[in-house]
């Protein structure tokens, strides 16, 4: 039978290894808080703003000064002063600048004479995001100022016009009015009604830093042992695997379930992430922490030295740190990417955390995600155990 | 006489090509203070091993209280304590630490836990340290707690590896002061050493060099086998006439004792009587001689240097070189 007191031997001393060793200590407690604060921060906003630009104006007719008023007008731009050749070819690098617009001589008459030109835009496509937003905005503008013109042209039209247009057959007329009308969509957003990404990128961050801490903490225990010699020592005693593994799990959990309270207390104290349905979350983290633990402890019993358990630990950390989903959404990803990034404990923590968070899940949504962590926490505590049971040097 | 409480029948094993443990066969009966001796790297570490069921043995078993030492190690390990060879207990954690450690994972039931710390404390001259860091103490204190660690669950039987290695004598003096009392109290001791005088002080040995064991059996018995082959003589120079002496047939040792000249020979008698007729050295003047009585460091000696067959206590036939 498993015995507590030798599983509260092995949970002390643990414990009294993290708490004697003051550096970790420092780092455990320090790092948490303080990198949720800085990745909060960057991650804190994802709308585009400020791209650097710079616009000529060739045409300087009223029109083209009515347009770039309205472009000054949006955030989106930081503008620079023109520097380059208006006509040729025009190097955005060396003017220091992501975005270039030319409106091109004769725009306005162009637009008056029905003929309208296009305004050359010149944009950086290096960030795959700044681009399309600043062509948004280039159209979204570009739109306002053409219903701005229509209606000042409607406002503008004799009355002969319009008793004119009476004459035309009631449904022409009606499709004619709707054509006059800017069409739109009427958005309602769900779940991140503030499409505040801070809200949906906070599980992302908590999972990474736990993911972080837990698996390279725990991935040193048993291999530290092992180079010390102690290993031997507990393997001469009666002490079964499971207790080993069960022994060394326990502290690590609840220091990191202080760890996952003190950065969810920085996002709801700072950036004022609310947090929903407690319990759910509670369990959510649990089980994730109990599958990276078991991971790390997998690690450690698989590896011969310390260094090559924190070795290993990186190469496992990399893929999870891009391809879990911690700060963009997984859709996005090729499907055999996918499915690879499917194995790994962060990507259903931050999935089953977000459907609880964001989208008020009921359990039943997470249960797939809350039972792969829960499979994978007992296949790997028990790989643990099971290479601890057959160590033989 | 007592039964055999370890047994080992050709226990082997190989690492790679190397047989650093080559098929020994021997029983060590209960209440044995049983000292394993050989060179560095003789094998004696990995039998130790073997026996405590952390490495697989390749060929051959080992048994204790009749359980297989590698298939039923999880069912002997609580009747054993085992004190390595290197320091190897938590340097973070203190004295006290380190044995309630032992006794939680020893299963110690937990309201006996107190008052066993408290007795291994006591006998081994620990209870000052009790709250200092492991890792702080000195090299005679680590080795006692080492000891205490292993002895906490009270096993009847302990295996210590080199425990007095690198000791200065007042803790080697200490240590072997215990290994008699936990004798007394009727534990069995497996001990290794390379120390020639702490075999006088063990019932039995074994002698293992290169994997092999080469004799086994009470140091008394062991001595006896090279009564009658050992001659002290006196001559001048004397480190002269040693390297003189190794060459000669039909003497199959010779060193420097106290000034004089310990011979290991074939026939000593022959050798003295073919003097008397003839001094072969013109450069060495003969002072005398007398018998003496073989210690564990003759055997030893005429053990490694293949004087004796790994089967039967006699003299080879065969002549061997010396082996420097
Ligand atoms: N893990 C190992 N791998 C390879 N060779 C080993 C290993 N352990 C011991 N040996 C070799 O086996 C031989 C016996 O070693 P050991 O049992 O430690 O000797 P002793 O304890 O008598 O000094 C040595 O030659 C040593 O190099
Ligand atoms: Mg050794």
């Amino acid at each position: 039978m498993i015995s507590w007191t030798a599983i509260e031997a092995i949970a002390y001393k643990e414990f009294v290894h993290v708490w004697r060793d003051r550096r970790v200590m420092l780092l455990i407690v320090v790092l948490p808080p303080f990198f949720t604060f800085l990745f909060g921060h960057a991650f804190e906003n994802s709308t585009i703003r400020d791209v650097p630009a710079m616009y000529f104006d060739a045409d300087h007719s009223p029109q083209s000064q009515e347009f770039l008023a309205l472009l000054k007008a949006k955030d989106i731009f930081d503008w620079k002063p023109w520097n380059g050749d208006p006509i040729g070819k025009i190097d955005l690098f060396t003017a220091g600048v992501d975005a270039a617009i030319v409106m091109p001589a004769g725009w306005g008459q162009g637009l008056q004479d029905g003929d309208p030109k296009p305004i050359r835009a010149v944009l950086d496509g290096s960030d795959t995001n700044t681009a399309p937003s600043v062509q948004g905005a280039l159209q979204e503008t570009l739109g306002d100022y053409q219903s701005k013109k229509r209606d000042e042209l409607i406002e503008n039209l004799p009355d002969e016009i319009i008793d004119l247009g009476k004459q035309l057959p009631v449904p022409i007329r009606h499709e004619f009015s709707s054509m006059m009308t800017p069409w739109d969509v009427k958005v309602e957003t769900l779940y991140n009604p503030k499409l505040s990404f801070i809200d949906y990128v906070m599980p992302g961050i908590v999972g990474l830093i736990l993911q972080l801490i837990t698996v390279t903490l725990i991935a040193s225990t048993i291999t530290r042992e092992r180079e010390v010699g102690t290993l031997s020592q507990l393997l001469v005693t009666p002490l079964r695997q499971s207790e080993i593994v069960i022994g060394k799990v326990l502290p690590y959990l609840v220091i990191s379930m202080f760890l996952i309270a003190s950065t969810i207390l920085v996002g709801n104290l700072h950036f004022g992430v609310k947090f929903q349905q407690p319990l759910l979350l509670s369990i959510t983290c649990f089980l994730f922490l109990l599958f990276s633990l078991g991971l790390g402890l997998l690690i450690s019993s698989f590896s011969r030295t310390q260094t090559q358990a924190i070795q290993i630990s990186i190469f496992f950390l990399l893929p999870v740190m891009l391809l879990s989903g911690a700060f963009a959404p997984l859709g996005q990803l090729p499907r055999p990417v996918r499915i690879c990034s499917e194995l790994f404990p962060l990507t259903h923590f931050c999935r089953a955390f977000r459907n609880v968070n964001l989208h008020h899940s009921h359990i039943s949504s997470i249960a797939g995600d809350l039972a792969f962590l829960a499979v994978g926490a007992i296949f790997t505590c028990a790989g643990a155990s099971y290479l601890l049971r057959i160590i033989d040097d | 006489m007592p039964e055999s409480l370890i047994v080992l029948k050709n226990l082997s094993k190989r690492f790679g090509k190397k047989k650093a443990v080559n098929r020994i066969s021997m029983s060590i009966r209960t209440g044995e203070i049983f000292g394993f001796l050989g060179a560095n790297g003789a094998g004696k570490t990995t039998t130790i091993r073997m026996l405590c069921g952390l490495t697989k043995p390749t060929a051959g078993i080992g048994t204790i209280c009749g359980l297989n030492v590698w298939k039923d190690r999880f069912r002997i390990r609580s009747r054993f304590g085992y004190v390595p060879q290197k320091f190897s207990l938590y340097s973070d954690l203190t004295v006290g630490e380190n044995l309630r450690f032992f006794a939680g994972a020893y299963r110690v039931p937990s309201q006996k836990i107190k008052a066993r710390t408290q007795k291994v404390l006591c006998d081994l001259d620990l209870e000052r340290r009790e709250s200092e860091r492991a890792g702080r103490l000195s090299g005679g204190y680590k080795q006692l707690l080492a000891i205490a660690c292993a002895l906490i669950h009270e096993p009847i039987l302990l295996f210590m590896d080199e425990p007095t290695a690198g000791l200065d004598p007042t803790h080697r003096q200490a240590i072997w002061d215990l290994i008699y009392e936990l004798s007394q109290a009727g534990t069995t001791i497996f001990v290794t050493t390379h120390y020639m005088d702490e075999a006088e002080r063990c019932t039995d040995v074994g002698f293992v060099d290169g994997g092999q064991l080469l004799a086994n059996g009470s140091p008394r018995d062991l001595k006896e086998g090279l009564k009658g082959h050992l001659l002290e003589v006196q001559v001048e120079p004397a480190m002269t006439a040693m390297f003189e002496f190794r060459k000669l047939p039909g003497i199959f040792g010779a060193d420097l004792r106290s000034g004089n000249l310990r011979i290991q020979a074939e026939d000593p008698d022959a050798l003295l009587h073919s003097w008397q007729v003839h001094w072969p050295f013109p450069g060495l003047k003969f002072l005398g001689f007398n018998w003496v009585e073989p210690d564990m460091e003759d055997v030893f000696q005429a053990y490694s240097r293949g004087y004796f067959k790994p089967d039967g206590d006699h003299p080879a036939p065969v002549k061997l070189a010396y082996k420097v």
